[in-house]
């Protein structure tokens, strides 16, 4: 079975995001939030969480995949740099060796908008319902 | 109630077992953390279903309550495999532990492994793994 294309998705961050984010998810490292302590820090200002990124590819396999991406994705990622306040990040998926009648494969990525990949690895998902 | 002690993640090894807790997803939370996101799908509310992100991001922060992380510390890998899908409003047990950790040229790399299990549930609905680096001081 090929698998079916999944619809990209492009989104800009913002501090108000992260910070929504961080509430949201309890996650208040100050790399993400507090602009003084992470302009003093290696990374030389605050950048958002990884999960937060992540949650876009999430965003983009349940637009695709629905109920099947709730109850039995599979995702596999590595982060390859950070993602900062203003970036826009655009998420796709591409049909990858490894698919068969019962699963999907994905390689998937997020690129920030001078095309680095921040996110790069595999989803899986069910063939079937 | 005092805050529960922080173990330095750089000074736990592997096979550590962190202490099982519970946690839930509720609708008003999944709300907040789809707001916060900007996902307008519909369909986790009307399945009754969690994000999976949403559920390892919580997962994960829950275990880092009782994990100190030195400043500089970047999470580098995730993964996330769901089995069956996590319900909205059910207390969920969250177990953990140090799967792996190396040390390369100053540098400690920990694998923190994590396990959600609906309550009735005999078997986690959701595992995940997140890599983090810690640099040399």
């Amino acid at each position: 079975m090929i698998p079916p294309e999944v619809v990209p998705l492009t989104k800009m961050v913002s501090q108000d995001q992260i910070n929504r984010y961080a509430d949201a998810s309890g996650d208040h490292n100050p790399i993400h939030i507090d602009e003084a302590f992470a302009k003093a820090s290696p990374v030389g200002g605050t950048v958002a969480h990884g999960m937060l990124t992540l949650a876009f590819l999430g965003e983009m396999m349940a637009a695709a995949f629905g109920e099947r991406w709730l109850a039995r994705g599979k995702l596999r990622v590595r982060f390859r740099t950070v993602v900062r306040p203003g970036d826009v990040i655009t998420v796709s998926a591409r049909p990858e060796r490894g698919s068969d009648d019962d699963t999907h494969v994905y390689a998937v990525e997020c690129r920030n908008q001078a095309g680095e990949a921040v996110v790069s690895g595999t989803a899986e998902v069910p063939a079937r319902g | 109630m005092a805050a529960p002690a922080r173990a330095l993640l750089t000074e736990l090894p592997k096979g550590h077992e962190f202490s099982t807790t519970t946690f839930s997803l509720t609708r008003d939370g999944v709300s907040r953390y789809l707001d916060a996101v900007e996902d307008a799908n519909g369909v986790y509310l009307e399945r009754g279903l969690a994000p999976p992100l949403a559920v390892a991001a919580l997962a994960l922060g829950s275990l880092l309550e009782v994990i100190e992380l030195p400043a500089a510390t970047l999470h580098i890998g995730q993964e996330v495999d769901v089995h069956a899908g996590v319900p909205l409003d059910t207390p969920l047990t969250l177990s953990g532990r140090i799967a792996q950790r190396s040390q390369r040229a100053g540098m400690i790399i920990s694998i923190i492994e994590f396990d959600v299990t609906p309550e009735g549930s005999s078997s986690a609905a959701l595992t995940g793994r997140s890599t983090v680096m810690v640099p040399p001081p």
